[in-house]
């Protein structure tokens, strides 16, 4: 360490102070059944943001239900044994129905599938291939399905919340976690303790197999449909080998249409126990009022004693640099991914930092997104060289593993592949001479200033609570700032050293789709810079 | 925690137990809330030149400051054949450096202090904003005027601005979700009109850093000016600065006071329209000829909106085409508020290709429903209660608030709007809701436009038999793509 300790000291008290103002006060506090409870008094407006998570993403899946734990999201909303049916007896036994014609049907298309396997059909999920009887099981379905819609009270749990005020009502999955969020009146509180606990308590997963049909849609929004999208997918589970981090959130097209509601039952059973689950209020009320309200309504639910199976599988050294060349419909790119850490690991904080000087910290956006002038990326490859229209790294930690990656859209003229060397010797560079000790100030300051801008609000608050509690606890939260203010160059030097070994890398290189079809192979990029 | 609380709820814990849970949430009850809708006087100020200034001091947040000049002006200001000019000039304010400081320089001073100074222009206003902490505002402030009043447009952040530009024009047919609202901006406004009109290539290429400057100088009018700020601050304090800064501001030569957002003069032709994409999904989108706010009946439209289309799962396009149908991931309505003219009640999807014909008799279905019977009351009743009830929420943050007011008070809207605005929606009956339907929902007079795969948009879905020409009796038309450069009809 070459670094003076005066200015380390001086880091650390300028840091202190404002710190200390970030974190409003945190109430914490367990029921018996292990579900954690966190509480925001802030009295600004009289609504509260409410929210519960549980530990639960995509990264719990396995081939063959990927995509689950985002289609149980949208199940959560289909109702309980008292919400969402006129008749609760008669939809229970059309559950049941529908899951029996439901298991036929299945086996059906396990047959299909086999013909497909041989090449006898070429689409097993072709409505022109159904045997008659799969169209008369279909048939059937569709009427038990029919009976039911007549019971069902859509969408009511919305429209209770709606009804008494509640607003962003809504719900979202990650890799790593899911949660269900509400914005409430004040004087509301025992009304979402109420409904989110029933939820918990008495789910029933109606309209099941319709909603996969939602999902399917969703998906060719979301993904298929925008230009990229299916190749961003690609690159993803190229990057990913071995990892459940390998599959979208919203999962293949295969398994979205084939899950039953059986796994959906054993999935909510193993992963949304209480002792999996921590709830989060920021707002107007008094924690001593409510927590006899959370205690009464979800203490009622009984805890998995077995717990969440660990998620097992890690990502191998990856032995070999890997390329992806697509042809799409949208500007031609170059984007670089480095596998790197997870969010708490103790390189996280130094590798956002590596970020911050490559990629600008502050200061103006520059048109056409991604990155800023200021960084070393936009000063080099963007202003001076004029090899690129923008360039911008950042530094993404995961809950299990992370990657570092690089991005750039090559000026007119200029192909992809002439930007990825560039990209590489920016971070040759600071492995090789580190970063300046006004860049690091810089990247800290503006580390600070974030946290401030997410802290204003209570929605902002429960938010960070919820990333917080998905990948730890929120008392990391605590540490963070700590960490990050702890930075010094020579880490950044070291983590630019570690992390960028050529066989650490997957490339994606994109070029556009042509109106006379795809460009040739391109050229193999220019010999790199060694990094080591 | 202390002690004492941990005692005082583990023996509520012990008495809550004691008691069953209500069986339905109907048998809850609550305390009354009681909210008072903010008043802009409260937070409304004049600079000595009458520049209005809406401020919000927040003294127990973060040591955070946020402050935004706002102008009259824009994208409808564009000279024919430099269209795209405002946009550049929005996004240069901040980025072309000063007079004095080049680009990087400003960028230098901002990151010391990890401020930052934004700016964008859009149709008709733009912004100029800074976020910075309390202890740096008087440093960031001075580079914040610097840029609002002598900037640099330096010329190699403009070029760089064109060539992103430019490569963005290229992108343009790459997507349904591009293509579809620029042609539906077309066939609404025409292609005189600002809202219908787009930058092409040449365009582009012919706008200079003499056009930006002359842009900023003519939008440099106090008249056209208007000043938000919140966070913590002294209001007396920072409204002295404010008085001593901007409120010195003259109108230079050049300064014009902006003028009136034109009307559009363009005859719509209610149609249903296609224009060829290969795509997965299409988009589906639609248009009525809606109203102003200042309307007499908005409140009775709003409504009937909310329940159509405008009030998520609550809504019967939702409940009909994605629940029920699980045709689209979301369907949804909007009725507009009409700044400036008529607003449209609009609305789009995103569907399967054979879907698409399938999807409008649905929505048309539920819209022929609204017209021909009066909503159940239980109805009327949840759609009023959401609005009234999560009024509040409107209004959450100090931010909020004056952004609001100083919105409002940009577009002409009266002061006093809000207050007794829940009176108003409480007062709307089904009877109402059925006479705004009628009024708008008039099938005679919509635009309706799909891009996807033309040729099984228009055969439609065979589960579900009619083809889209069935469904209005409306002239069904193609439109070509457009050259992404030179908006030229492709072949």
């Amino acid at each position: 360490m070459i670094r003076p300790p005066a200015l380390t000291l001086l880091a650390a008290v300028v840091a202190a102070a404002p710190l200390a103002a970030q974190l409003p006060p945190v109430k914490e506090h367990t029921l018996s059944n292990g579900m954690r409870v966190l509480l925001v008094e802030r009295h600004d407006d009289p609504t509260i943001a409410c929210g519960w998570m549980a530990r639960v993403g995509s990264v719990n899946e396995r081939p063959g239900i990927t995509g689950l734990a985002h289609l149980f999201e949208h199940m959560m909303f289909k109702g309980t044994k008292t919400i969402g049916t006129r008749n609760a007896n008669r939809d229970a036994e059309l559950n049941e129905a529908q899951d029996r014609v439901q298991a036929q049907i299945r086996e059906e298309m396990d047959r299909l599938r086999d013909r497909q396997r041989r090449g006898e059909i070429a689409n097993f999920q072709d409505p022109a291939v159904r045997t008659p009887r799969l169209q008369q099981l279909l048939d059937q379905f569709d009427a038990l399905v029919k009976e039911q819609r007549a019971l069902v009270v859509k969408d009511e749990i919305w429209t209770i919340y709606a009804g008494a005020g509640g607003t962003g009502m809504n719900a979202s999955t990650s890799q790593d976690v899911t949660q269900y969020i509400v914005t409430i009146p004040a004087n509301k509180l025992e009304l979402w303790a109420w409904l989110e606990s029933d939820r918990l308590a008495n789910p029933v997963f109606r309209e099941f197999y319709s909603e996969r049909n939602v999902v399917l849609e969703e998906r060719k929004q979301t993904l298929e449909s925008r230009p990229g999208g299916l190749v961003s997918e690609a690159f993803n589970a190229m990057t990913w080998m071995a990892h459940p981090y390998h599959w979208q959130i919203i999962g293949w097209p295969s398994d979205i249409s084939q899950v039953t509601r059986e796994q959906a039952n054993e999935f909510f059973a193993t992963y949304y126990a209480p002792n999996n689950i921590t709830a989060i209020l920021v707002g107007d009320f008094k924690a001593d009022q409510v927590l006899p309200v959370i205690e009464r309504y979800f203490g009622r639910i009984p805890a998995n004693p077995k717990g969440v199976p660990p998620v097992i599988t890690q990502e191998p050294v990856q032995p070999a640099e890997q390329r992806m060349i697509a042809f799409v419909e949208t500007s031609p790119s170059v984007e670089v991914a480095f596998k790197t850490v997870a969010g708490l690991h103790r390189d996280a904080p130094a590798l956002q930092v590596l970020a911050s000087a490559l990629s600008g910290s502050g200061g103006g956006m520059m048109r056409g997104g991604g990155g800023r002038a200021s960084g070393r990326l936009g000063k080099s490859l963007v202003l001076e060289q004029k090899a690129a229209l923008n360039a911008s790294a950042f530094s993404r930690g995961q809950k299990y593993a992370g990657t570092f990656v690089l991005r750039a859209t090559p000026a007119p003229g200029k192909r992809p592949e002439d930007v990825e060397p560039l990209l590489y010797a920016e971070v040759a560079r600071i492995a090789k001479e580190g970063i300046t000790e006004a860049e690091l100030e810089r990247a800290k300051n503006a580390y600070q200033m974030a946290q401030f801008a997410r802290m204003d609000n209570n929605v902002a608050i429960r938010s960070v609570l919820t990333a917080a509690e998905s990948a730890g606890t929120w008392r990391d939260l605590e540490e963070a700032p700590k960490r990050m203010m702890a930075v010094t160059r020579e880490d950044v030097q070291r983590v630019a050293r570690q992390y960028f070994a050529q066989e650490n890398r997957s490339v994606l290189i994109t070029l556009r789709k042509g109106k006379g079809g795809p460009r040739t192979r391109p050229n193999a990029p220019a010999v790199t810079p060694e990094v080591k | 925690m202390t002690a004492r609380i941990v005692l005082a709820l583990i023996s509520g814990l012990v008495f809550a137990q004691a008691q069953a849970l209500p069986s339905r949430p109907e048998a809850l009850s609550f305390q009354p809330l009681v909210f008072q809708a903010p008043k802009a006087r409260d937070f409304k100020a004049q600079l000595r030149n009458g520049i209005p200034a809406y401020l919000a001091p927040d003294p127990t947040g973060a040591p955070v400051i946020r402050l935004t000049v706002s102008w009259k002006g824009g994208g409808f200001l564009d000279p024919a054949g430099k269209e795209g000019l405002a946009t550049l000039f929005g996004g240069q304010l901040a980025q072309g450096g000063t007079a004095t400081r080049t680009p990087a320089q400003v960028e230098e001073a901002l990151e010391q202090t990890a401020a930052s100074i934004t700016s964008g222009c859009g149709d008709t206003s733009g912004t100029l904003s800074l976020v910075c902490l309390e202890k740096d505002f008087e440093s960031t402030f001075e580079l914040f005027l610097e840029l609002l009043q002598r900037p640099g447009f330096a010329a190699d952040r403009l070029e760089l601005a064109k060539r992103s530009q430019r490569q963005a024009m290229e992108r343009r047919n790459d997507a349904v979700t591009s293509i579809a609202p620029a042609e539906m901006n077309r066939l609404l406004f025409g292609e005189h009109h600002h809202l219908g009109r787009e930058a092409t290539a040449a365009g582009l290429a012919s706008i200079t850093r003499e056009d930006l400057q002359a842009f900023h100088n003519r939008l440099l009018h106090p008249a056209n000016l208007m000043v938000t700020a919140s966070g913590k601050f002294d209001r007396k304090a920072l409204l002295a600065r404010l008085n001593g800064s901007l409120g010195r501001l003259k109108a230079a030569a050049g300064a014009q006071v902006t003028p009136k957002v034109p009307t559009p003069e363009h005859a719509r032709k209610p149609g249903l329209y296609v224009v060829d994409k290969a795509a997965p999904q299409a988009m589906v989108s639609w248009a009525f000829p809606g109203l102003r706010r200042s309307d007499p009946e908005w409140h009775a439209a709003f409504v009937m909106n909310q329940i159509l289309g405008g009030g998520g799962f609550s809504s019967r396009l939702t409940r009909t085409i994605r629940s029920n149908e699980g045709l689209t991931y979301g369907v949804r309505t909007a009725l507009g508020e009409g700044p400036h003219f008529r607003g449209d009640l609009a609305g789009s999807s995103q569907t399967s290709n054979k879907s698409v014909a399938y999807l409008l008799r649905l929505a048309l279905g539920e819209m022929q429903k609204l017209k021909e019977a009066p909503v159940p009351e239980a109805d009327l009743k949840l759609i009023k209660d959401a609005i009234i009830e999560s009024f509040p929420a409107r209004w959450s943050g100090k931010a909020a608030v004056v952004n609001t007011f100083a919105g409002e008070a940009q577009t002409g809207w009266p002061e006093d709007w809000w207050q007794d605005y829940r009176q108003k929606i409480q007062a709307v009956t089904a009877a109402d809701v059925q006479k705004a339907a009628r009024r708008l929902l008039d099938s005679s007079q919509v635009v309706i436009l799909a891009v996807g795969r033309a040729a099984e948009i228009e055969a439609g879905d065979p589960d579900h038999p009619g083809a889209l020409k069935d469904v209005l009796p409306l002239p069904l038309v193609r439109l070509p793509l457009r050259d992404p450069l030179t908006l030229q009809p492709l072949k």
